[in-house]
């Protein structure tokens, strides 16, 4: 076992600082467990790039995505957590304590809380790397806003490529939607996409797919696709990306921590990992719904169990 | 040292909010352009840049060098304002 002097100590340490993790911050910070929380990007997550956010219970009229974000984490703060921004890069097992290997050095937790969610998945085409940030986007949000008046192209069929291609529409003069197969989006969100149908604001083109996108000058110009074997073309001055989500699981490896076929952590009904004091919550659990509303269920949930755990593994006598 | 530093945003974009807690938490000044409510200043961060996106944050140096940090980019921003 790896010396374990000096290193900093904590009750919980949750990696990532979404909405499953801050949910479970703000209880187990409210029962004094000692929490720090460890985020390499944007407190909140995803819901803090998520333009409005309709079926988050509590808020009538939808709430800003950011707004919802910020609010999470100055509730878990409130109480005492505090949000570490730096990566874990590993995980193990060290019987009481938990190793947590991170971008700021060793720490260790009697419990764990995987939160760490995930992110927007590439389409994987010729032209989609070499013009990220320069015509190619994962981000409305942030960069809608250099769009004025252009043309768009948006990739994806599900509720985020149908809400932020709404949310796009304040910027663009008209948008191109290529769905893979059909529109997967809930009906509520489709029946919000049909009025910007009808005004001939978005064209949905379905059962089409993205084969590449193309440059000039350094600029986007189109993208190429394939409908029904033939081939389509879509002129456009950016394109914005939105096809599923990759789980953030990769620094899982070697921790022991089961992962499913779509690389998404295993867990039993109390949200427990195979690895003793290792629990997961969010859409980074196998089986998770991928909802804001139940991420943040979850981190509840995981929250009590880890409060239990505690409770059944007390510090070891000091000699 | 640093002279001044420009941060390029728009309003929804959350990472842009990060990078101005982060630079507030150092007790940072700076000067935001908010692109929603400059639009004839994109192109600039095109220019500078590279790229069509913010946050984009601009370091300035007492020797009016600048340095250009895309996004939020700890590993970037830590040290160009450090």
């Amino acid at each position: 076992m790896a010396d374990q002097t000096d290193i900093a100590k904590h009750d919980v340490i949750i990696v990532g600082a979404g909405p499953a993790a801050l949910s479970a911050a703000i209880y187990t910070t409210r029962e004094d467990i000692d929490t720090l929380l460890f985020e390499r990007a944007v407190p909140g997550g995803l819901a803090a790039v998520t333009d409005w956010v309709d079926n988050y219970p509590g808020f009538p009229e939808g709430v800003a995505g950011l707004e919802l974000a910020t609010n999470l984490q100055k509730q878990a703060e409130r109480f005492g957590a505090i949000v570490e921004f730096g990566e874990v890069t590993a995980i193990r097992d060290e019987g009481h304590w938990k190793r947590l290997e991170t971008t700021s050095g060793a720490y260790l937790a009697r419990a764990v809380l995987i939160a760490t969610g995930s992110d927007y998945k590439k389409i994987g085409v010729p032209g989609e790397a070499e013009y990220y940030a320069r015509g190619v986007h994962y981000c409305a949000t942030c960069d809608g806003a250099f769009y004025r008046d252009k043309r768009l192209v948006v990739v994806g069929g599900g509720n985020s490529a149908v809400q932020e291609t709404m949310f796009l529409t304040r910027f663009a003069s008209h948008i191109d939607m290529l769905v893979r197969s059909t529109i997967k989006a809930s009906e509520v969100l489709q029946d919000e996409l049909q009025k910007y149908v009808d005004s001939g604001k978005v064209t949905v083109h379905l059962q089409t797919a993205t084969e590449e996108i193309v440059g000039e000058d350094g600029k986007v110009t189109k993208v190429i696709g394939k409908q029904s074997d033939k081939r389509v073309e879509f002129p456009t001055d950016g394109v914005f990306v939105f096809v599923g989500l990759k789980p953030n699981s990769e620094f899982l490896a070697g921790s022991g921590v089961e992962l499913d076929h779509m690389h998404l952590v295993k867990s039993d009904e109390n949200l427990k990992t195979i690895v003793d004091g290792v629990f997961v919550a969010g859409d980074i659990r196998s089986g998770a719904t991928m909802q804001i509303a139940s991420a943040a269920g979850e981190g509840a949930t995981a929250a009590l169990k880890i409060r239990e755990y505690l409770e059944g593994h007390a510090h070891p006598v000091q000699n | 040292m640093i002279k001044n530093v420009t941060i390029f945003t728009t309003t929804t974009c959350a990472y842009c909010l990060m990078v101005k807690k982060y630079l507030g938490a150092k007790g940072l000044t700076y000067d935001e352009i908010n692109l929603d409510e400059n639009p004839e200043r994109q192109q600039e961060v095109l220019a500078i840049s590279g790229s069509l996106t913010v946050p984009v944050t601009v370091i300035t140096k007492d020797d009016d060098s600048n340095e250009v940090v895309v996004g939020y980019n700890l590993a970037k921003l830590a040290p160009a304002v450090a």
